[in-house]
């Protein structure tokens, strides 16, 4: 047995010795909350808002999705009678494991984020490593720089893309017209680079971010070390800088996953200007829109939600695990 | 002590009584507000940031029974998805929706309160287009509301500089469409995700994708009207003869229209004003002429469905959101209050019987050629609305077909698919969507 181990087990005993008094016959021991057990709780309040929110606007809402994912809501002749509301336990979900419609939408998702993910990553984490590599007060002018785009809500970056990308009035046509190119990005083959391209420029900076702050945390000693032993900035950067932020990019590279798994904005309003591209069913959360709001069916759009949410986790769970064992 | 007792139960047993007498002799139901001293408040929705702020003074200016608080939105997708919300936790009803689709789905989603009893007596204000609209079964879930009916702006010089006759048929509007394309001229937009056009002129063909047959749905999307109208439709993709700007991208739309690339434009009259103030070089090249008719078709029609306002099952008021509407909707007052801040406009009472007094005063001073004076615009106006056909059943499930309906639409005007096929995918659609809410059904063969 360790000394920890003796330490903690002979604790609590000498406090009680100490602290409580004996009980005397019939009545019963009060236990007395410990020094550290108070300190551990005056902790643990910090967090009481965060789980006050996540209980309210995450948990919850998860469990009456879960809830009403089990019921099916029918009318009858001409859908003039009053709704009848029945328990029908899993059909939703065996009716959501054969829609077509919404797996076509999750495999279109998944590979356009098996692009979009890792061009993501190579993006944000060059720029982390070239800001890495200047002065502080030069790196501190461009992270604010390239964190504005995060700072747009999705709907208003759609709406200014939507306009440079205009074949008619916006500027980036007649840009490209000046070397040779005529490019559409409102034609249907190039929906996907559009929408990509938004995606890429509103997510980087959050990306670039984060890496960049691991970096800051990397010794610089070792980078010291390497350029006496003759190493180049490149070399440097890839031997030492990317290995030690390799749990960050894990973390930004899941985040992205997760983000891009439930793409939403960008697509709805995409959808006006290439429609034949674009349907109603065209990514996961637009099929589950499309249920809950235009067809009526809520019971059927939380059982695909919580079908989402598996994907999601078991998609997350294991890259994760797969990148733990890299790291092993 | 008990003495003190029996005065306090004397209290209670009083006051019990009172509040007793109160509610024997309170009028009880809509009638209330008539002899509430308190006037009646009211929820009312909306989306319109422009008049109806203005319309919602003056009525509770000069209304001491109901005062309107209104709900304002952010868009109309905005008030049917909340409004949606508000239903399912019945918090919050309004006691006035504006029309967020065909009163059958408000009456399907149960969402439509029967406000007949109120309309009866007013019956005779309204337009039989109008009246058809709100009614269902023989009553009325919707308040009247007169059809946007359609006509068309063609750009004049277009048309005669080519040399070629506005067209008043759609075999002639092909016609004139293949000689403007050499020219580069596209003769129609249809945009991509809005098949309005196709609907109008379904409409115009005598197309009922939706009928009711006993205690089911007859549904029917490919019957020999629909297939006309669809083939109409058709021959212009086929031939390229329209061009396909989004109504997304408003500044790339309006500089095509304005370019003189475009021949025809369908409108309804409150767009006008819309056109006025978004071209430039084209103001004063367009003529208002009647909407395209289909060849061999019968009388003159006009497309325009009546989608009426309801007021939600929950409203307690249903009274005073009648009692106001009808203000909106028919009095001098009210539709003098509808007038635009920005274009001096006001909005057309197309509820009414007769609205050519009215139409006049909705023309726009430049957007039209001057050749073409505005009592003769508004007699294009007046003469669409007394012609609008008004009804075309869309069925129980309006919500859940139409955005499949965009999606067909736009395959067809990338000629991925025709518009016949877009049409029995939808009907397939509707098909396993009615199967799906357990509402009887039958596919017209």
């Amino acid at each position: 047995m360790s000394s920890a181990t003796k330490t903690s087990e002979a604790g609590p005993a000498r406090s009680a010795t100490r602290s409580t008094p004996l009980p005397s016959a019939g009545q019963r021991p009060r236990r007395r909350m410990t020094w550290r057990h108070v300190q551990s709780l005056k902790g643990a309040s910090f967090t009481w808002p965060f789980v006050a929110g996540f209980a309210v606007f995450t948990v919850l809402p998860v469990l009456l999705g879960l809830g009403q994912s089990f019921f099916t809501v029918k009318t009858s002749g001409l859908g003039f009678s009053a709704a009848q509301t029945s328990f029908t336990g899993f059909d939703n979900f065996v009716r959501a494991l054969g829609d077509e419609t919404f797996w076509a939408s999750m495999i279109r998702v998944a590979i356009y984020a098996a692009v979009m993910v890792p061009v993501t990553m190579v993006v944000s984490l060059t720029m982390a490593l070239l800001l890495d590599a200047v002065r502080r007060r030069v790196a501190n002018r461009f992270r604010l720089l390239l964190l504005i785009p995060y700072m747009i809500p999705g709907i208003v970056a759609t709406m200014i893309w939507l306009y440079l990308y205009s074949p008619n009035v916006g500027p980036i046509r007649p840009v490209l017209a000046l070397v040779g190119l005529d490019v559409n990005f409102f034609a249907g083959n190039m929906v996907w680079i559009g929408i990509g391209n938004l995606v890429v420029w509103g997510t980087i900076g959050f990306n670039m971010l984060i890496l960049y702050g691991s970096l800051q945390a990397v010794p610089r000693e070792v980078f010291e070390a390497a350029r006496v032993d003759g190493a180049s900035e490149v070399r440097i950067a890839f031997a030492i800088k990317v290995p030690y932020v390799r749990g960050t990019l894990v973390l930004t590279g899941l985040l992205s996953i997760i983000g891009t798994l439930q793409i939403f904005a960008e697509p709805t309003l995409f959808r006006t200007v290439s429609p034949e591209t674009i349907t109603k069913d065209f990514t996961p959360t637009m099929v589950i829109y499309n249920q809950a709001f235009q067809v009526g069916n809520l019971n059927y759009a939380a059982a695909l939600s919580i079908i989402l949410a598996l994907v999601v986790g078991i998609a997350s769970a294991v890259i994760y695990r797969l990148a733990n064992r890299v790291d092993k | 002590m008990r003495k003190a007792h029996t005065r306090a139960l004397a209290l209670v047993a009083g006051v019990a009584a009172l509040g007793l007498l109160a509610g024997c002799s309170a009028p009880s139901g809509p009638s209330a507000p008539a002899t509430s001293k308190k006037p009646v408040v009211i929820d009312v929705w909306g989306w319109d940031a422009e008049m109806t702020p203005t319309v919602v003074k003056a009525f509770n200016a000069s209304h001491a029974d109901v005062q309107v608080n209104y709900v304002l939105q952010a868009s109309n997708p905005a008030t049917v998805t909340n409004f949606r919300n508000v239903m399912k936790s019945k918090k919050g009803i309004p006691c006035w929706v504006p029309a967020t689709g065909p009163v059958t789905t408000a009456v399907v989603n149960g969402w439509a309160q029967d406000i007949t009893k109120y309309i009866k007596p007013i019956e005779s204000k309204f337009s039989a287009g109008a009246l058809a609209g709100a009614k269902l079964d023989g009553e009325y879930y919707g308040f009247p509301s007169g059809p946007d009916a359609t006509f068309a702006l063609v750009n004049e010089k277009v048309y005669s500089d080519n040399g070629i006759a506005v067209p008043k048929t759609w075999d002639d509007l092909i016609a004139a469409g293949k000689q403007l394309k050499p020219k580069g001229i596209t003769v129609i937009n249809l945009a991509g995700e809005d098949p309005s056009t196709l609907i109008q002129i379904e409409q115009l063909a005598g197309a009922k994708w939706f009928a009711i047959d006993g205690n089911r749905w007859k549904v029917n999307f490919t019957d020999a009207n629909s297939l006309k109208g669809a083939d109409v439709i058709q021959q212009i993709v086929d031939n390229g003869l329209a061009s396909h700007q989004t109504y997304q991208d408003r500044p790339s739309l309006y500089a095509y229209f304005d370019s003189g690339k475009l021949a025809t434009v369908p409108l309804a009259w409150w767009s006008l004003f819309g056109y006025q103030t978004n071209l430039k070089a084209s103001l004063g090249s367009w003529k208002a002429v009647d909407f395209p008719q289909l060849s061999n078709s019968g009388p003159f029609k006009t497309p325009g469905i009546a989608n009426p306002g309801i007021v939600p099952v929950g409203c307690k008021y249903p009274a005073a959101a009648v009692e106001y509407q009808t203000w909106v909707a028919t009095t001098a007052a009210g539709i003098a209050a509808s007038k635009s801040t920005k274009t001096d406009a006001i909005s057309l009472p197309t509820a009414l019987k007769d609205v050519s007094k009215y139409t006049t005063a909705i023309v726009p001073d430049k957007l039209i050629d001057p050749a073409q004076s505005k009592a003769q615009v508004g007699a294009v106006i007046a003469k669409a609305q007394s012609a609008a056909i008004g009804s075309f059943n869309e069925g129980p499930d309006y919500d859940a077909w139409f955005p499949e309906l965009q999606d067909q639409w736009g395959k067809a005007m990338a000629k991925q698919i025709t518009v016949k096929q877009a049409l029995e995918n939808v009907q397939a659609f509707v098909v396993q969507d009615l199967k799906t809410k357990g509402i009887n059904y039958t596919v017209a063969k």
